[in-house]
């Protein structure tokens, strides 16, 4: 064929500079508490970090569990929520955008329920599930589905009037321009919701957990505290950040793979 | 009642528009629009700009109803599930998400064609419009006169009862307007389709048509109504052509 793929060589400069900068960040960090900027009982050094995610992959006192249990069923309830949010946030704001019924009807409530932060339902989630797992999955569902909600809806919006013209002049039901216009070129911002999705459930997550739980990433957070341990309470951190760093790039290849047609 | 397809030589009418009106609250846009299109035939349709070309042609495809009047197609009243009309746009209209051969399929997918014959439909068109080396591309994988290219082999592979067209080729560069003025000469011949075209490039419509409607200012009626009848291939420089030109430019001018 013509059209060859071209590869482009990153500057080596570009490829230096993200790594010097994580680098030179943690010496600093290290630095800090070493040197005694910061008293080791406010801030853990990176080894010290080190030393102990170490340890808490086969230790499970004092707080319970191993890491990997710890990750595990926070991973378990965010993608519970997570999936449970892109189930019925995406086909909900995608018939709010294209169905004028399902825009009046559910709008309003939306727009109600929105603003009010995921948190804020905590004291009623326990009220109603307890300090168990499926409270927490409804409160990561709440904050899932507003992006899923809004992207979706908006991607449906943003189809090309042409577009939707030129499937009518084949005389295209509503229901089949919906079906093969509005959904297709609303994908994109659908995955975008996606990963925005993902975010706030896994934010949402460790504010779950800080107020009920017994296990969990948040919940390490908060041990560490109860223990005055500054290496527990950063070693959770990095945990979540780490995971929510692995959860992002999953989700950016599967979407690279769905998407290629459409940004090639 | 085919008095006024002159250039029909006998052949059967196959669209009829009746006193076709259209109004945006008082504006009328179209005033009292009659007339016939033979089947097979390429008609142009020009106008002084902001005559409603557009409102016309979105009347024709029934995208927008008309406040009076109607469209006749075969001697029914036209309906873009019953019959097939086609419509190529003026931007490009092809869906980024599909190949270059699911582009073109759109059109025969939605107008259910059994499996068989649309493939084999598909093939055709795309080789008769040279696509079929880039038929597995995506639409921002191809140039920009190839999207519009896209776009009419779609409508041509519906076998349409009626194919509108809106300046398809107003956004493209001289040289390549003539290639696709020719190319659609030649689908047009090839396929037998009804085509009404519509521009506002006089001398495209007075390369590509057998006949021209020239449409007046708003309220816009059909002014008057030129025949081409010259041999194909066509020639820019041909006195008669030149002079059809004229007749055209003076006939838009005199409004």
């Amino acid at each position: 064929m013509a059209y060859e793929s071209v590869k482009v060589e990153t500057p080596l400069l570009l490829r230096i500079l993200p790594v010097a900068s994580v680098v030179l960040f943690f010496a600093v960090w290290q630095a800090i508490v070493d040197f005694g900027v910061v008293p080791n009982t406010m801030l853990a050094s990176p080894t010290q970090v080190a030393v102990l995610f170490w340890e808490k992959l086969f230790v499970a006192d004092p707080d319970g569990a191993v890491l990997s249990v710890h990750a595990w069923v926070s991973i378990q309830e965010a993608f519970t929520g997570f999936f449970l949010s892109l189930a019925i946030g995406i086909p909900l704001g995608l018939m709010m955008g294209w169905f004028s019924v399902a825009e009046g009807l559910a709008r309003p409530i939306f727009e109600l329920i929105r603003p009010i932060p995921p948190v804020a339902w905590i004291p009623l989630t326990i009220f109603w599930f307890g300090i168990g797992i499926p409270g927490k999955v409804f409160i990561i569902w709440l904050s899932g589905i507003v992006p899923c909600v809004i992207n979706s809806y908006v991607g449906v919006r943003m189809t090309s009037p042409t577009l939707i013209q030129m499937a009518r002049t084949y005389g295209a039901t509503d229901w089949e321009i919906f079906k093969k216009i509005c959904i297709p070129s609303a994908l994109p911002m659908v995955f975008g919701a996606m990963t925005i999705s993902q975010a706030y459930c896994w934010t949402t997550l460790v504010g779950a957990e800080y107020l009920a739980a017994d296990q969990g990433l948040g919940y390490l957070i908060t041990m560490g505290r109860r223990l005055a341990s500054p290496p527990m309470v950063v070693l959770g951190m990095i945990c979540v950040g780490l995971t929510g760093v692995a959860i992002g790039i999953l989700i950016e290849r599967v979407e690279k793979k769905l998407l290629a047609g459409i940004r090639r | 009642m085919d008095d006024t397809s002159k250039a029909s030589g006998g052949r059967k009418t196959k669209i009829q528009v009746k006193n076709l009106t259209r109004s945006f609250g008082d504006l009328t846009v179209l005033n009292d629009i009659s007339f016939n299109v033979a089947e097979g035939e390429f008609l142009s349709i020009v106008g002084p700009t902001g005559c409603g070309k557009t409102t016309f042609l979105n009347c024709l495809s029934k995208l927008l109803p008309t406040t009076k009047g109607n469209i006749l197609i075969d001697g029914e009243e036209a309906n873009p599930t019953k019959h097939n009309i086609s419509f190529v746009f003026q931007e490009p209209t092809c869906m980024p998400w599909r190949t270059v051969r699911e582009n073109v399929a759109y059109g025969m997918e939605t107008k259910k064609f059994p499996k068989e014959k649309l493939e084999e439909r598909l093939k055709y068109i795309l080789d008769l419009v040279g696509l079929s080396d880039t038929a597995n591309l995506y639409p921002n994988q191809v140039s920009a006169s190839m999207e519009q290219r896209i776009a009419v082999a779609r409508a041509f592979a519906v076998d349409p009862d009626l194919l509108l067209m809106d300046e398809p080729y107003g956004q493209l560069d001289v040289k390549l307007r003539y290639y696709l003025e020719d190319e659609l000469v030649r689908l047009w011949k090839t396929l037998n389709s009804t085509v009404v075209f519509v521009t506002h490039n006089i001398e495209e419509a007075v390369y590509v048509a057998e006949r021209i409607l020239i449409l007046s200012n708003k309220p816009t009626k059909i002014k008057a109504e030129v025949l081409v009848d010259l041999p194909r291939p066509r020639s820019l420089i041909d006195p008669k052509f030149v002079e059809i030109r004229k007749q055209v430019t003076e006939l838009i001018r005199w409004w």
